[in-house]
């Protein structure tokens, strides 16, 4: 059994760089478009909030693999070509930025509406409240269920696999085929999965130290 | 490219059969899960360190892979070791696995939100921790544990799509199919995202429908 992933270590880690090169893509994207999102839904005009709680609801609604395959067979027709790395990327980031959104809202909500009144008493503008007073302490709530969100996220990426990008679990199926050894390959395939969420939620308790407040 | 209303007529019969499995595997993966949760959450909040450390293992060797390798280790694993399965069956059995985990975590939220003084009245009047636990915790611990479930089975109806990599004929399976066959992508997709959210937004409403029946009224 060591030998057989021995010899089958080096596809594998071919395939955790897929992975962890889509984790990055998708997740810096989904944490830049939930924020977005989280603003408009807080902030923005009435038509903006309504057009961003539809998507959001879109999006909550469906499988991710449902928009990957519409993805994958729909825009070709559409005449957007795309490789399946940037196309993964993206739904991938767009799906989870839905979930992100509902994070950071949820975070700036757990901001006491006394805060708000406080920074406004002392002569603070909207910006200036949200830099030193409110996104301080919005953080430090966000930062558990955001964690929780990049490690679905990590799961999700696994999807990628059934439209063709040779990420980790890709690699395993295709090791599979060859080797006949399910139990070893994808129990391997699964401890590399739990190595990347069990480093992501080492660095949640960090994060939430860091932003912690000392009493 | 355009978009055929029409289309949609057609290939909702191909749509319709995968329909059907998609809504009695959902049916079953979400009973299933909340029983299996059942005696997890047992063994989780077990007083012998060594049980919960196993029950902890568990949740968070489960909650941390992915669903689709689960998947493959259940269906590829056990038909090499023997044991043939349907691909229903072992997605069914990789479903009831994940959330089984997740949904034990909202029952031991739910009942650790019940504060413990109120068992310890409930002791204090002479009543046994069996009687404690019907009839003063879970009826609120309950209540309290309906909104995340629902948003769980949300989640389980769709991660039912994932076993049409099994090649199990459910409604991602079949839109898939069609795809490859006609060019109406846009018209396939676009239904294959109503039907699923038809379903989630029912089951959601289904939901607080059972909520507000249970409400306590004061």
């Amino acid at each position: 059994m060591l030998g057989l992933l021995a010899a089958n270590l080096p596809l594998l880690m071919r395939g955790v760089g897929v992975t962890l090169m889509l984790t990055a893509l998708a997740g810096i994207m989904a944490t830049l478009c939930g924020l977005a999102l989280a603003f408009v839904q807080l902030f923005g005009g009435r038509v903006v909030r309504i057009i961003a709680e539809i998507c959001l609801y879109v999006v909550r609604g469906v499988p991710l693999l449902v928009l990957l395959f519409a993805m994958y067979y729909a825009l070709p027709y559409a005449g957007i070509v795309m490789d399946p790395m940037t196309g993964g990327a993206l739904v991938i980031g767009l799906y989870f930025a839905a979930f992100m959104a509902e994070v950071f809202r949820g975070a700036m909500l757990a901001v006491p509406q006394g805060q708000w009144e406080a920074g406004r008493s002392i002569g603070l503008r909207t910006p200036g409240i949200l830099r030193h007073i409110v996104l301080p302490q919005a953080i430090r709530v966000a930062s558990p269920p955001y964690i929780n969100t990049v490690i679905m996220l990590v799961k999700g990426t696994s999807l990628v696999s059934v439209i063709g990008l040779s990420d980790v679990t890709f690699v395993g199926v295709q090791i599979v085929e060859r080797t006949l050894a399910p139990f070893e390959i994808f129990g391997a395939v699964a401890v590399i999965y739990f190595l990347i969420n069990f480093a992501l939620s080492r660095c949640g308790i960090w994060l939430e130290r860091k932003t912690g407040f000392v009493h | 490219m355009t978009f055929e209303i029409g289309l949609i007529g057609r290939i909702a019969s191909t749509l319709g059969e995968g329909l059907t499995l998609t809504l009695e595997l959902s049916a079953s993966a979400i009973v299933l899960s909340a029983i299996w949760a059942v005696p997890v959450v047992l063994v989780l909040m077990s007083w012998r360190r060594a049980v919960a450390v196993a029950g902890r293992a568990y949740v968070e060797i489960v909650r941390n892979t992915p669903i689709l390798v689960q998947m493959y280790f259940i269906f590829f694993g056990l038909s090499m070791a023997g044991y043939r399965l349907s691909g229903f069956t072992a997605g069914l059995i990789a479903l009831t696995l994940q959330n089984g985990a997740y949904i034990a975590e909202i029952y031991r939220a739910g009942i650790q939100s019940i504060s413990p003084r109120q068992t310890e009245a409930g002791l204090a009047i002479g009543m046994t921790p069996g009687a404690v636990f019907r009839i003063v915790v879970f009826p609120q611990a309950l209540r309290r544990v309906l909104p995340p479930l629902a948003n769980q089975g949300v989640v389980i109806i769709k991660d039912t799509s994932l076993v049409a990599v099994l090649s199990v004929a459910e409604l991602t399976f079949q839109a898939r199919l069609l795809a490859d066959r006609t060019a109406a992508v846009y018209e396939i997709f676009l239904t294959l995202a109503l039907l699923y959210l038809v379903l989630t937004t029912a089951f959601s409403a289904l939901m607080r429908l059972v909520e507000w029946r249970l409400r306590i009224v004061q």
